[in-house]
């Protein structure tokens, strides 16, 4: 065995060079956008890194006898230590065109909405929550425009200094160990914070806020920006859920268990516990590691009649039946069944839960403390992998939040909701008004919050006590004195009032691109979002609509195959491209280089697999680069003949009758215009893939307005939406298991309903060993959030390490595997990329056309006007924009 | 007629208390948003519902509803904050009754000067083609009612704004924010102006159009005639014979507009950038804030009840012949 191993090895090496020789693209050598140079200014190359290249041939996903999805195989590489170098030096600006500027100059934007607004640190929601804060705030860190105009730098905000790696001092505490490194990060900051009214800021301010953000009963929504993610800080998250109830499996490797069948103990309600006394109970919807991350839930078309049902009627809201006598027994006729194995009664014990009390956790055992009066010390539960980059990334906000007018901002509630004082004894919860009000807010980054009036206007004015107006590190920055921001809820309204020169910018929509599509002052924003048909592919509940020819996925293939997505996104969008995957072009697989996971060996192969392109010797096209170029997604003859053995397929399956008119429901939010001309492309497609086959003059779409199809959608009630996800571009791993997968837990999440990714197993050869999950376990593994989550080899023998252990190219080729099994079932078919439009103003000009990842255009800090409040009042009347 | 008045009020409130309840139960049986959705660790979201109650059974909640609504003795919010803003809720944390309190007073100055200005222009080119029945003069008019009636309100909204606002700037597109004009400075009152003549139009059309039917019908009667034999002039008869007749159906329909200002209006608020009430019940609705929803169903509710009161009473005052409560 273990020479077959080898062989393999050897042969996925041999693959590899071949494939490099033929010509095979190495991103890793494109040119970076970047170009980097150290604090001292001295330049320092991009290193690159010799990866090897995925076998890019596997790039089918095979169906095994079994039922398991083959994905394909890959060569992996751990990371190196050190990562790559960033810069530091920033663009210098325009002459005086800053803070020093004498003239007043008022930057006018515009929101939709502001009925969810609230911009405390603690509990922001929306991204107009997030870019109230980002001018009221500064991060310990920033991503300024580079000196060269085509990069970012890495500048030093709250903090005074770049992170000092200080973990060797801390061995032996907050979980630390001899050797390890990158974990405790010493931050000196700057000594003349302070807030807008002047009082001062320091290390204890810092804390404090870390200790409010993670307040136990506050349950603040944005808590978890301490303890989720890659730089989780060490027990914040014991701190935050400490003393509160959860759930535990009693077995989680399936073999040993905390209450054994002879040592669990009967209560005197006849309910079983642990040796300990915890209750134990029955988990129909517990993902039990041992099954794979399997609830009993997902297997109750297999319980014999009656018995789930039976089961499910005694359970609680989550699912847990209390382990009775007559309860286990009914278990035990489902797991004593010849095709679940004919378990024997005492391994009933596996299938248990029990609650448990969270250990209390003291605020002193938290990764967060000063260790002077301006110098706090923060120690994440994992090793920082590139901390030049990722450490000033994970700190480029903050949550600081003024002592005094948060606590007086405090409102304490008992059980019953009802306002009790801070000192009762009954304080059930607490919440904050922070942040929802010019009174409530506190400011301590370059504006003030002056004036804020719901569904009306926010108006920012300079913070004249910001440290950057003084500290000389912000020349060329920050020439705007006022920023003022009305809410326009109409596009028409929008666009009348930047065209009379009310406000400076504002969004195209497809209307509008006949007339302003080559105006010179257009703006393309590419957004990490990718806009999809969503498929029910749930025979069940399709069946109960009459459309369960939607569950054939040759249907879903045929229809993919028919919709021309570039003409559809130049049509229907105002600067959308066709999309082909989950995720787009946007997404930086390699933070240094800023190349795109998406121009990856193992991201083309994938799309150019699903698309059913080939290259090589004899091929179609001569590389992989090539056929994924010639990706159009759109193929009327294939679609046919994928409609026809669907059509053979319903009728072998008698999900269709032959004879019957179907109508498939498509929900959409609203009727207008763009909406209707959309459902008739979509629907012209189908008819036109059904062309020459059985469902000829039979299938069509019908269009339903519901303005919360979302939530249709998860509950199974309609056959299919547009659905349109995305997440930050640094962070592509998270896409599949945060927007694709539900949790393992039974939190509904996605929005592909019926496509259960937890029963859907999944093999990948790495290295020449096969590592079977199911595409939840594979997604939760690669989103890199649960620290237990470990994939294991078939044979058991080994076990791939956490995911942020590899290099960026592994990572990328990992993902590509786990793209293209998703979208191999078709029960989600990408539409576009979402990019925007916009016009700017010829007031002023931001720093560069080309927009670069982290800093957009350059953003307000780099904006420079041509014109003063004075002077554009006199000109706003004779603005031509076409 | 007191106690009809007394019955009809009793009526009132049971009416609401079963509209109030069902609104209740119905919202509540909603699903509430995906909790995974609103950030990565989702089981906060979970934690907060449970302690906001949210898993409790809805009578339950109903109950402490009630308490807390009642419950005026014990802290300021009495059960009008919203659900204590914990994470998805609108206007987080904020009093339901300041918000309200903030925002109806621009709806309410929006729909009043508009009213103000439709009702005489209704009323006088109601009372002009009811004297010039088909003759041209009432073809014009008519014609021109038609038109109104029959566009929708945005599209003639979107038309002001675009001439009155854009082409000449008479007007700025929207209305003026609390930073820069009180509420009822002239200011103010400029820059709601395309709003006004937006949401009058259709008061003004709806208004002649009655006024016209109605004066035309009572111009035909008998008694007229006999006005006009006992020697009074054409004028004196119809203000003061055919006018007042003519008032009878009219006056309710003015009541109604007078009360109806308080509902403000989605589309126009939308357009002119008013920050009223208009969208607060859709957007309650959305983001299952159930005390915004709750508060908001109390308010619409009696209205709708006080409206239809105020009207059945409002028939006896002006006509006498008119008994309410008689048999």
């Amino acid at each position: 065995m273990k020479y077959a191993k080898k062989i393999l090895a050897l042969l996925l090496v041999s693959v590899m060079l071949l494939s490099t020789a033929c010509g095979k693209k190495n991103n890793n050598t494109t040119p970076t956008t970047t170009p980097t140079t150290a604090p001292t200014g001295e330049a320092t190359p991009t290193p690159t890194q010799e990866v090897d290249m995925p076998d890019i041939t596997d790039l089918s996903v095979v169906k095994e006898a079994d039922g398991t999805l083959f994905a394909g195989s890959l060569v992996s590489k751990k990371e190196q230590s050190g990562g790559g170098e960033v810069g530091y030096d920033v663009y210098t600006g325009n002459g005086s065109k800053d803070y020093t500027d004498p003239a007043y100059y008022t930057f006018n934007d515009y929101i939709t909405d502001t009925s969810t607004l609230n911009w405390g640190p603690c509990t922001w929601e929306t991204n107009d929550d997030s870019s109230i804060l980002d001018r009221i705030s500064s991060g310990y860190y920033g991503f300024a425009l580079n000196s060269t105009k085509d990069g970012w730098s890495v500048t030093c905000e709250l903090a005074a200094a770049l992170p000092e790696d200080v973990t060797k001092d801390y061995v032996g505490k907050y979980g630390i160990k001899e050797g390890d490194t990158a974990k405790a990060w010493k931050i000196k900051l700057r000594e003349d914070l302070q807030w807008n009214d002047g009082t001062p800021i320091n290390a204890d301010d810092f804390v404090y806020s870390a200790q409010e953000l993670l307040d136990p009963i506050m349950l603040n929504r944005r808590a978890d920006s301490l303890y989720a993610g890659d730089f989780a800080i060490y027990n914040a998250k014991n701190y935050i859920y400490s003393g509160k109830m959860s759930w535990e499996a009693n077995s989680t490797d399936g073999d040993s268990a905390v209450a054994t069948w002879e040592t669990k103990v009967k209560g005197s309600d006849g309910v079983y516990t642990t040796p300990d006394g915890a209750k134990l109970y029955i988990g129909l919807n517990t993902a039990y590691a041992w099954m794979s991350g399997h609830t009993l839930a997902d297997y109750k078309t297999y319980f014999p009649e009656g018995v789930y049902d039976a089961l499910a009627a005694k359970a609680d809201a989550d699912g847990y039946v209390p382990a009775t006598d007559e309860n286990l027994a009914k278990l035990h006729e489902f797991t004593g069944i010849d095709d679940w194995g004919n378990e024997p009664e005492d391994q009933l014990i596996y299938y248990l839960s029990y609650q448990v009390e969270n250990a209390v956790t003291k605020w002193e055992d938290v990764g967060f403390f000063k260790t002077g009066d301006y110098e706090i010390v923060l120690v994440t539960i994992n090793s920082t992998s590139d901390p030049n980059y990722f450490v000033p990334y994970n700190l480029s906000s903050s949550y600081l939040v003024k002592k005094d007018l948060w606590e007086a901002s405090k409102k304490y509630y008992d059980d019953n909701k009802r306002e009790v004082t801070k000192d009762s004894a009954n304080i059930a919860t607490i919440t904050t008004t922070y942040g929802t009000s010019v009174e409530t807010t506190a400011s301590y980054g370059p504006y003030n919050l002056t004036f804020f009036q719901a569904d009306k206007q926010i108006t920012f004015e300079r913070n004249d006590k910001w440290f950057g107006y003084s500290d000389g590190n912000h020349k060329g920055q920050y020439q705007a004195d006022k920023i003022s921001v009305q809410v326009i809820a109409k596009h028409e309204t929008q666009l009348l009032a930047f065209l009379k020169g009310e406000i400076d910018n504002v969004a195209l929509q497809s209307e509008d691109m006949k007339t302003y599509s080559t105006s010179p002052y257009i703006r393309y924003t590419p957004q990490s979002y990718t806009t999809k048909i969503t498929f029910n592919t749930d025979k069940d509940s399709l069946a109960k609509r009459g459309t369960q020819i939607l569950a054939n996925e040759n249907f879903r293939h045929a229809y993919s195959l028919a919709i021309d997505r570039a003409k559809f996104a130049s049509s229907y969008t105002s600067a959308g491209t066709a999309g082909f995957g989950l995720l787009n072009s946007m997404y930086i697989y390699d933070p240094f280089s800023g190349a795109s996971y998406r121009d990856t060996d193992g991201a083309m192969g994938a799309l150019v697999g699903l698309y059913g392109l080939t290259f090589g010797e004899d091929a179609e096209y001569g590389d992989l680069e090539e056929a994924y170029d010639a990706i159009t997604g759109f193929n009327i003859n294939e679609a046919r003949e994928y409609m026809k053995k669907a059509y053979d397929e319903c009728i072998a399956d008698k999900s269709y009758d032959g004879t019957s008119k179907v109508e498939i429901e498509m929900l959409v939010y609203q009727s207008d215009d763009i909406y209707v001309q959309m459902f008739n492309f979509l629907n012209d497609a189908l008819k036109s893939a059904c062309e020459g086959t059985g469902f000829e003059g039979k299938v069509s779409l019908k269009m339903t307005v519901d303005a919360d199809y979302y939530n249709t959608m998860y509950s199974g009630n309609t056959d299919m939406i547009f659905t349109t996800w995305g997440g930050a571009a640094s962070a592509p791993y998270t896409i599949l298991y945060e927007c694709y997968c539900d949790d393992p837990k039974g939190e509904k999440n996605q929005m592909e309903y019926g496509y259960d990714t937890a029963a859907i197993n999944v093999r990948i050869n790495v290295d020449g060993d096969d590592y079977i999950a199911s595409l939840q376990q594979w997604a939760l593994w690669a989103d890199d959030s649960d620290p237990d989550c470990k994939i294991t080899s078939k044979d058991g023998s080994k076990t791939l390490g956490y995911f942020s252990e590899y290099d960026a190219m592994t990572k990328a080729n990992f993902y590509g595997l786990l793209e293209k099994t998703y979208l191999s079932s078709f029960c989600a078919i990408p539409m576009y990329y979402r990019n925007s439009a916009s016009l700017i103003s010829q007031k002023g000009d931001y720093a560069i056309t080309q927009y670069i990842d982290l800093i957009g255009f350059g953003g307000l800090q780099f904006y420079t006007f041509k014109y003063s409040d004075e002077e554009w009042e006199k000109i706003s009347n004779t603005l031509n924009y076409e | 007629m007191l106690k009809y008045v007394i019955k009809r009020i009793l009526l009132m409130f049971v009416t609401f208390f079963v509209i109030a309840t069902m609104c209740f139960i119905l919202v509540k049986l909603l699903p509430l948003p995906n909790a995974k959705a609103q950030g990565r660790d989702y089981n906060l979201v979970l934690e907060r519902r449970e302690k906001m109650g949210y898993n409790k059974p809805i009578l339950t909640q109903y109950v402490i509803y009630w308490k807390n609504v009642f419950s005026f003795g014990s802290g300021d919010s009495k059960g009008w904050t919203p659900d204590l803003g914990l994470g998805e809720q609108m206007y987080i944390s904020q009093n339901v009754y300041d918000v309200i309190k903030e925002k109806l007073p621009y709806t309410i100055v929006v729909n009043l000067y508009s009213i103000m200005i439709a009702i005489p222009l209704g009323l006088l080119f109601g009372i002009y083609a009811a004297l010039r029945k088909n003759k041209w003069q009432d073809h014009v008019v008519s014609t021109a009612v038609m038109l109104v009636v029959s566009v929708p309100s945005y599209v003639y909204a979107f038309l002001v704004q675009y001439f009155m606002c854009y082409k000449t700037r008479w007007f700025p597109l929207t209305v003026a924010s609390r930073e820069t004009a009180t509420l009822f400075s002239f200011e103010m009152f400029k820059s709601m102006l395309p709003a006004i003549f937006s949401l009058c139009f259709g008061t003004i059309a709806v208004l002649t159009r009655f006024t016209r039917a109605e004066l035309s019908e009572v111009l035909t009667g008998d008694y007229l005639l006999l006005a006009r034999t006992k020697g009074l002039t054409k004028n004196q008869a119809i203000t003061r014979h055919a006018m007042r007749n003519a008032m009878v159906p009219i006056f309710p329909q003015i009541l109604g507009e007078f009360i109806g200002i308080l509902s403000g209006s989605l589309i126009i608020e939308g357009i002119f950038g008013i920050p009223g009430i208009g969208k607060l019940y859709i957007t309650s609705i959305n983001l299952r804030d159930y005390n915004f929803f709750m508060a908001l169903t109390f308010f619409y509710t009696l209205i709708s009840l006080v409206a239809g009161l105020v009207t059945d009473l409002s028939y006896g005052f002006i006509d006498p012949r008119i008994k309410m409560g008689a048999r």
